[in-house]
């Protein structure tokens, strides 16, 4: 028998945290930046690229080429719906969705989906993995973005026009909704926190599968991400940050 | 504690007896007006059971309750607003009410006092419209409860100057609340960037989750204090999609902030949420 072993697809700051958390559990796991130099005996690889169809699609298809049959994709579905990512694959079977935002432990569950295709056994080995990992699933229907990373996403997206329309400053705006609306965080502070790009990638998604106007991301949104100032983990984004520091 | 500077507050409903009780706690004479006797006395007893609440519970001395009470006063007449330092417009929502009491205090103030209207739904821009002393007008958006709820969004209109703003955000700070500056346009900041919490209709409305599964998922997930539904039920469902149906016209039928029709059939339902016993769940009424 093959040994079971996973590998986690990304550079992404939740791909490096997918990477500990499994280590912590003693799980045989890697971590790839190439999709195609995935291993023959594994069993499970968690895709967490969240970037645009070009991107995604390529990622997919040379996964389902490396892999042997039996192997499962639980593929970051932000941009795509499910359906769409297995639509790329020759094994649409074996591709199960999940959205999620970093920073993964502040996350206490994990919202997973199937795809038209996607097989029961498949979903199940997703929700045997994060339940390993310590995190409740929740399965919802197929969608870009599914429900948390959607509606964030959104509420981000409207702070980033008030900011553009120049009706408040970043700071007066993050104070205002942690106090106005109790939320946990200011929406563009947790914007660069969780990466513009993958803000950005929800938006687009849903724009693309819906066609509604609704999903437009603002044009400030799409600037920063062009320039390279994605949050936190570049320096710039909404804010700007100097050794975790915000600066006014 | 005292301070130098007059507080009045016109409006002695629940935003306005909040607002003057936030005053009078942060050491201003504060005078709270109302058109009838009865309404400032419903007022008054809100502001004295809650502050009897604060000493009971050790939050404040009997002195300082004492204190507290002895700095408010109370009118029927507007001549005694002159020599305010700000006054803050409370009173129902309805613009020409609004217009009117601001031309009025426009003859009995002199330009040195500055005023402000409490309002979530009007630009200041608009009830400043017509008054001899725009600049001196600004917004002061407090949220309710005001005795509980921090933070202030301080609406500069387009008439109103920077030195304006400046004085009230600081007023507002010497009030121990937070000010958010934000221009005149719909929704603020707050119900403008809220709107967004609510596409969890469009994803009930799309089968694509259930209202528990969104609410677990926005609190277990999201590390929200209540999902969607449950602060649209809390709310009232009415409230909720008239601020919503309010900003969608206000931005003239953008589709980002379209009101759903589930929840227009809930409120013509009258599935108003918690005040109705039914609403996303199901109350107990106790």
């Amino acid at each position: 028998m093959t040994k079971n072993s996973l590998a986690i697809i990304g550079d992404s700051r939740l791909a490096r945290e997918l990477l500990d958390a499994a280590r912590e559990k003693e799980m045989d796991v890697t971590r790839l930046s190439e999709p195609s130099a995935v291993a023959p005996t594994t069993s499970l690889v968690i895709d967490t690229v969240a970037g645009h169809e070009n991107i995604k699609r390529v990622v997919l298809q040379k996964l389902d080429a490396a892999l042997p049959v039996s192997a499962v994709i639980l593929s970051s579905c932000l941009s795509a719906s499910t359906t769409r990512l297995a639509s790329w694959a020759n094994k649409p079977e074996r591709i199960v969705g999940f959205a999620t935002f970093y920073p993964l432990k502040d996350r206490k569950i994990v919202e997973v989906t199937s795809g038209m295709r996607t097989a029961d056994t498949a979903l199940h080995a997703a929700e045997l993995f994060f339940k390993s990992l310590d995190k409740e699933t929740v399965r919802v229907t197929d969608g870009a973005g599914l429900t948390f990373p959607r509606i964030l996403s959104m509420i981000i997206n409207e702070a980033a026009r008030s900011l553009e329309e120049g009706v408040a400053k970043a700071d007066e705006i993050d104070v205002a909704m942690r106090l106005g609306v109790n939320y946990p965080q200011g929406p563009l502070r947790w914007g660069d926190q969780i990466g513009l790009d993958e803000v950005l990638a929800v938006l687009e998604g849903l724009q693309t599968e819906t066609g509604d106007d609704r999903y437009r991301p603002a044009p400030l949104l799409r600037k920063l991400v062009a320039a390279g100032f994605l949050g936190e983990a570049s320096g710039k984004g909404f804010h700007s940050y100097q050794e975790g520091q915000v600066k006014a | 504690m005292n301070r130098l500077e007059k507080i009045g507050v016109l409006g002695a409903g629940t935003m306005g007896a909040g607002i003057a009780q936030v005053a009078a706690q942060a050491g201003f004479d504060t005078l709270l007006y109302d058109i009838k006797q009865e309404f400032i006395d419903t007022g008054l007893g809100r502001i004295s059971s809650f502050l009897r609440g604060s000493r009971e519970r050790g939050k404040i001395s009997a002195d300082e309750e004492k204190e507290i009470l002895g700095r408010l006063q109370s009118t029927t007449e507007l001549e005694p607003y002159k020599g305010s330092t700000l006054i803050i417009e409370a009173a129902p929502e309805k613009i020409e009410l609004k217009q009117n009491l601001f031309k009025q205090l426009d003859s009995i103030c002199g330009p040195e006092t500055l005023l402000a209207t409490n309002t979530s739904s009007f630009s200041v821009t608009a009830i400043a419209a017509g008054a001899a002393h725009p600049e001196r007008i600004l917004g002061l958006h407090f949220f309710n409860p005001p005795p509980l709820m921090a933070l202030v969004e301080v609406i500069q209109g387009d008439r109103t100057s920077n030195e304006t703003i400046e004085k009230v955000t600081a007023l507002m700070r010497d009030m121990g609340k937070t000010p958010a500056r934000a221009k005149d346009t719909p929704g603020f900041i707050v119900n403008r960037v809220a709107r967004p919490f609510y596409e969890a209709l469009r994803i009930l409305g799309d089968g694509n989750a259930s209202v528990e599964s969104v609410d677990r998922i926005m609190r277990q997930a999201g590390n929200f204090r209540m999902g969607p539904f449950e602060l649209m039920d809390l709310i009232g469902n009415d409230i909720n999609f008239a601020a919503t149906e309010s900003l969608y016209r206000s931005f003239f039928e953008d589709a980002r902030f379209r009101p759903s029709p589930i929840q227009q059939r809930m409120v013509m339902g009258g599935n108003l949420g918690r005040k109705t016993g039914r609403g996303f769940y199901v109350y107990d009424k106790k």
